[in-house]
């Protein structure tokens, strides 16, 4: 589950869920992917905090080299 | 001493000229407009008309400009009646338009007519080339001015929904001669570097002259060969260039595309636990619908009282036995009476009885002697009585017949 995508996630969090609230499945089952529903709520959860909220530029030197760097901006409002 | 005039007199007599002749009150001009300026606030128009030669400042107040029934824009021919005056605190002259027809195409419209055609026959804006944007961006790629009103809106709206997305920009100049290339080339940086999810790519408003770049095949191309999706923010609502039309998605200004881009991200949280709760609820209704079901398997007698099954089958079993017995003895009584019954008709038949009632048994050897061939004479004979047997020697075969 590590590398898969928030939609991927997501995607498959949707499917579990429809899949428990149709009430068709054997116990066992609907234990199994209520677990596995969970899992990929926390999952997805985690992603969103990843970003750290910078703001950076991309440059590109006279070279080819392509460099990030901080940004700054006065007044954002 | 030279006679002189102020300035005011000398823009009073001019002013005069003007007004005094009559042509002027009242004439249509053709030119091209450039520079055009519509102030909100106002409502007042100014532009330039111009020729290959010639250009002459304009006005169109907004009782005049209002009723327009098309937009006008930089590079447009246009048909303009009016009348020409001085604006005396400027000492220029211009022309104060009443009413604006467009001329036909204008040149800037041509070419950019042009190219949407060719571009949209090779594919540049088809619809299923289109990428679905990402639900949750956590890295942004901007394309434009660092110093435009685009960066700081787009911004803003990142701050308000997300605090936490990176925000990666390339700067590029929006209008001008190098910025398709720019645009392009800033496009190009993003993708071979696959560090943002997503690129919003814009400017903000300006003249048809001012937003080109965006409408260049440079453009378009590094839009359309992006493999990162790309939202085309350029100008205002009613502007429509061809990198909105190559774009995975357009949106009308700067400030929609961050709304777009951007997830809330505290909305999706929300959803998260919603589906949380319902997951829960659902394994909670599956829980209790099974538990039930085993309560009611239990109830049954079986399990709380099991020696009563065993009663029942013990009396079943009993009176399957009584049955039995009761078939055995009456077939057994019908039998002794049969064995009766045949032990008496035998009895009646059996010799030995006969002998009771005076008859004897002539044998011989084990023979019985019926017929007086049997024996001759002289023979020894053994006679069976009924009680007791002889041994007899034939005499003579005239033996005195039974007489009663």
């Amino acid at each position: 589950m590590e590398t898969m995508s928030f939609e991927e996630a997501l995607r498959q969090l949707e499917d579990i869920l429809s899949m428990l609230e149709s009430g068709e499945l054997e116990l066992e089952q609907s234990l199994r992917l209520f677990q596995s529903g969970m899992e990929l709520s926390v999952y997805c959860q985690q992603l969103l905090k990843e970003a750290e909220g910078r703001i950076q530029k991309l440059v590109q030197k006279p070279e080819g080299e392509v460099v990030l760097m901080e940004l700054i901006m006065e007044e954002i409002e | 001493m030279q006679e002189y005039i102020s300035v005011s007199a000398l823009n009073s007599y001019i002013e005069g000229l003007l007004e005094g002749d009559l042509f002027l009150r009242n004439f249509w001009l053709k030119g091209e407009l450039s520079g055009f300026k519509l102030y909100q606030q106002s409502g007042h128009m100014y532009f330039t008309l111009k020729d290959a030669d010639s250009a002459i400042s304009c006005v169109m107040f907004k009782s005049r400009a209002r009723l327009l029934d098309f937009k006008p824009g930089d590079g447009m021919e246009v048909l303009v009646r009016g009348a020409v005056s001085l604006f005396a605190r400027q000492g220029k002259y211009q022309l104060y338009a009443e009413e604006m027809l467009p001329f036909g195409a204008g040149d800037l419209y041509l070419q950019l007519e042009k190219t949407k055609a060719r571009l949209q026959a090779l594919g540049y804006f088809d619809p299923e080339h289109k990428k679905p944007l990402p639900r949750v961006v956590n890295r942004l790629g901007i394309v434009t001015s660092q110093d435009g009103a685009a960066l700081r809106d787009i911004l803003k709206v990142v701050r308000e929904r997300h605090a936490r997305v990176n925000v990666v920009l390339v700067h590029s100049s929006v209008q001008g001669t190098e910025a398709p290339l720019e645009i392009a080339r800033g496009i190009e940086i993003l993708n071979g570097q696959d560090y943002v999810d997503l690129i919003i790519v814009g400017r903000g408003g300006g003249s048809l002259e001012d937003l080109m770049a965006f409408n260049s095949e440079e453009v378009v191309k590094a839009v359309y060969a992006s493999h990162i999706p790309i939202i085309s923010a350029v100008g205002h609502e009613v502007d429509f260039t061809l990198s909105d039309l190559a774009a995975d998605i357009r949106a009308a200004t700067p400030t929609q595309a961050a709304q777009l881009a951007v997830p809330d991200v505290a909305a999706i949280e929300s959803a998260l636990q919603s589906y949380e709760q319902r997951m829960q609820r659902a394994l909670g209704k599956k829980l209790n619908y099974s538990s039930e079901m085993l309560d009611r398997i239990m109830m049954r007698r079986i399990w709380s009282q099991p020696a009563a099954l065993l009663a029942d089958r013990q009396k079943q079993i009993e009176t399957l036995a009584k049955g039995l017995q009761q078939t055995i003895v009456s077939e057994m009584q019908t039998r002794q009476q049969r064995l009766a019954l045949a032990a008496t008709a035998l009895d009646k038949l059996s010799p030995l009885k006969v002998l009771s009632r005076g008859y004897a048994i002539v044998s011989r050897a084990g023979v019985v002697i019926k017929d007086e061939e049997q024996v001759g004479i002289g023979e020894l004979v053994d006679v069976i009585l009924h009680q007791g047997s002889l041994q007899v020697r034939v005499e003579s075969k005239e033996g005195t017949p039974w007489k009663p």
